[in-house]
């Protein structure tokens, strides 16, 4: 005789449970597997991206240097891809290295070329840009000329990011690059500052004939102390006759102003610049009459 | 630290660090505890309702207590049927032997009393297990992937120049285990709240069975 109710049965469905459980956990792992992408096959077009990416960055002032550089770089990453990173690291280097000795002749008259490319004012920027650019540069070149220019940009950009190996050779190319485009542009600032110094230059010799002139005409006042300075507005002929001294700036003595007025007045005619294209009808001038020079 | 751009599910796995992959290892254990028990309970709820849906029916249909009595100890029996059956037991047993009706009455109650909290902490086993689960394995994800990223910036401080593409592949190991914790844990909370309120249905239902059922069995002691 039972005083107890029944100890409770065996709980329903324990296989089934057990079984579902499994299904369950199967059906998300086949989920994870095949359901997501995992970027597994990309890196070989990782690779591709860093070696173009200095391409992309100086497109518009070297059209031919660039073309080396990419060529090289594609055939072997591309290969690689497989395996993955350990393999991009050794194979850049060596490579460059050892092609440096037969083009060195070679590599010079190709630089010269770019040079004038970018600028018109072609001696100065090739001796520069050689120096700077050791070995990187003139190994890419010789083989890469044919190479294909379009192909690589559209590839190389979207993944520059992943490879540090080649980023750094990339890197080491690109400021080469840059330093010559550089280089190049502070020699054309300094010709162009060149040329305005030597302007510069006669238009001081002018000067200074017209004030060695003048002084010779003056008669200083006395008792003036200090190094007043005097600005005139001096209207002249072609042939350097003066037609009329404006005062401008008054040196703040009076009789030393009408000193300089007739001095200026007496030197007509004014020396003539070395250049006709200096010649100016009005004339500044300023004038230090008690300066020692 | 080799990065590798393998990142399918496996590699992700399989080149986690150790502290990792063991807890890792622990939750899809107590993924596949609790979901076993998600399922188990979830048969065994939606039977005892089914079971006491039908004898509710049968009961309250009218027929003879003895007839029930026997029915009940003859097939398989649900919670309901059970209470009803220690119940009518106690109730017979204490008639037979002439006590008074209030004494009758109590034995008869107590003894749907106790039938009645052992359904319910049938029904409830485990349920326990469920709770912890789902308040307890995100953290240990938590800790796997903390663990993880750890790691794998310590890694990235060896190397010189450091990309997102060296630090990535270790913070996505790290953030599997996470995901497995909450893989474990959504499924057991949702289960653990649906079943604690399915349960306290049905033993609101138990309990004013015990009361109706006691008031038939008062009636028929007059």
């Amino acid at each position: 005789m039972r005083d107890r109710a029944a100890p409770p049965r065996e709980a329903p469905g324990k296989w089934q449970s057990l079984g579902l459980t499994v299904a369950v956990h199967l059906g998300l792992f086949l989920f994870l597997f095949f359901g997501i992408r995992w970027q597994s096959a990309p890196p070989a077009a990782l690779e591709v991206g860093l070696v173009s990416a200095p391409t992309v960055a100086t497109p518009a002032p070297k059209p031919e240097p660039r073309p080396a550089p990419k060529p090289e770089p594609k055939p072997e990453p591309k290969p690689e891809p497989p395996a993955p990173k350990p393999e991009p690291k050794p194979e850049p280097k060596p490579e460059p290295r050892p092609e440096p000795p037969k083009p060195a002749p070679t590599p010079k008259p190709e630089i010269a070329t770019k040079a004038p490319e970018k600028k018109p004012e072609p001696p100065k920027p090739a001796p520069k840009p050689e120096p700077k650019k050791p070995e990187p540069k003139p190994e890419p070149k010789p083989e890469p000329k044919p190479a294909p220019k379009p192909a690589p940009k559209p590839q190389a950009k979207p993944e520059p990011k992943p490879k540090p190996v080649q980023d750094d050779y990339m890197k080491q190319l690109l400021a080469k690059e840059t330093q010559a485009a550089q280089d190049a542009r502070l020699e054309g600032m300094l010709r162009q500052e060149a040329a305005r110094a030597g302007a510069q230059g006669d238009m001081d010799k002018y000067k200074l004939a017209i004030a060695t002139k003048v002084r010779g005409k003056l008669l200083r006042p006395p008792g003036l102390t200090g190094n007043p300075e005097a600005t005139f507005e001096v209207d002249q002929l072609p042939s350097g006759e003066v037609l009329d001294v404006r005062l401008k700036r008054s040196s703040g003595v009076p009789t030393l102003d009408e000193a300089i007025r007739r001095a200026i007045l007496g030197s007509s005619p004014l020396p003539l610049p070395a250049s006709p294209a200096l010649f100016q009808r009005t004339l500044e001038l300023k004038f230090r009459p008690l300066a020692e020079d | 630290m080799t990065v590798t751009h393998d990142l399918s599910i496996l590699s992700l796995i399989s080149q986690a660090s150790v502290l990792v992959q063991l807890v890792m290892a622990l939750l899809a254990t107590l993924s596949l505890v609790s979901w076993y028990w998600i399922f188990r309970k979830w048969f065994q709820i939606r039977a005892a309702r089914t079971q006491t849906d039908e004898f509710e029916r049968d009961f309250w249909s009218g027929g003879d207590l003895n007839t029930l009595f026997d029915a009940a100890a003859r097939h398989e029996a649900g919670g309901m049927e059970r209470i009803f059956e220690a119940g009518y037991r106690e109730y017979t047993k204490l008639r037979a032997k002439g006590h008074d009706h209030s004494a009758i009455l109590d034995g008869a109650r107590r003894a749907m009393r106790a039938t009645y909290q052992r359904e319910v902490d049938d029904l409830e086993a485990h349920l326990a297990f469920l709770a912890s689960v789902g308040s307890v394995s995100p953290y240990i994800g938590l800790l796997g992937t903390v663990w993880g990223i750890m790691n794998s910036f310590r890694g990235l401080s060896s190397v010189g120049a450091a990309t997102l593409a060296q630090v990535a592949p270790g913070i996505a190991e790290a953030l599997v285990a996470t995901a497995i914790g909450l893989f474990a844990a959504i499924p057991a909370v949702v289960a653990y709240n649906r079943f604690a309120h399915d349960i306290d249905r049905l033993g609101i239902r138990f309990e004013s069975f015990i009361e109706e059922f006691s008031n038939i069995l008062q009636r028929n002691l007059r």
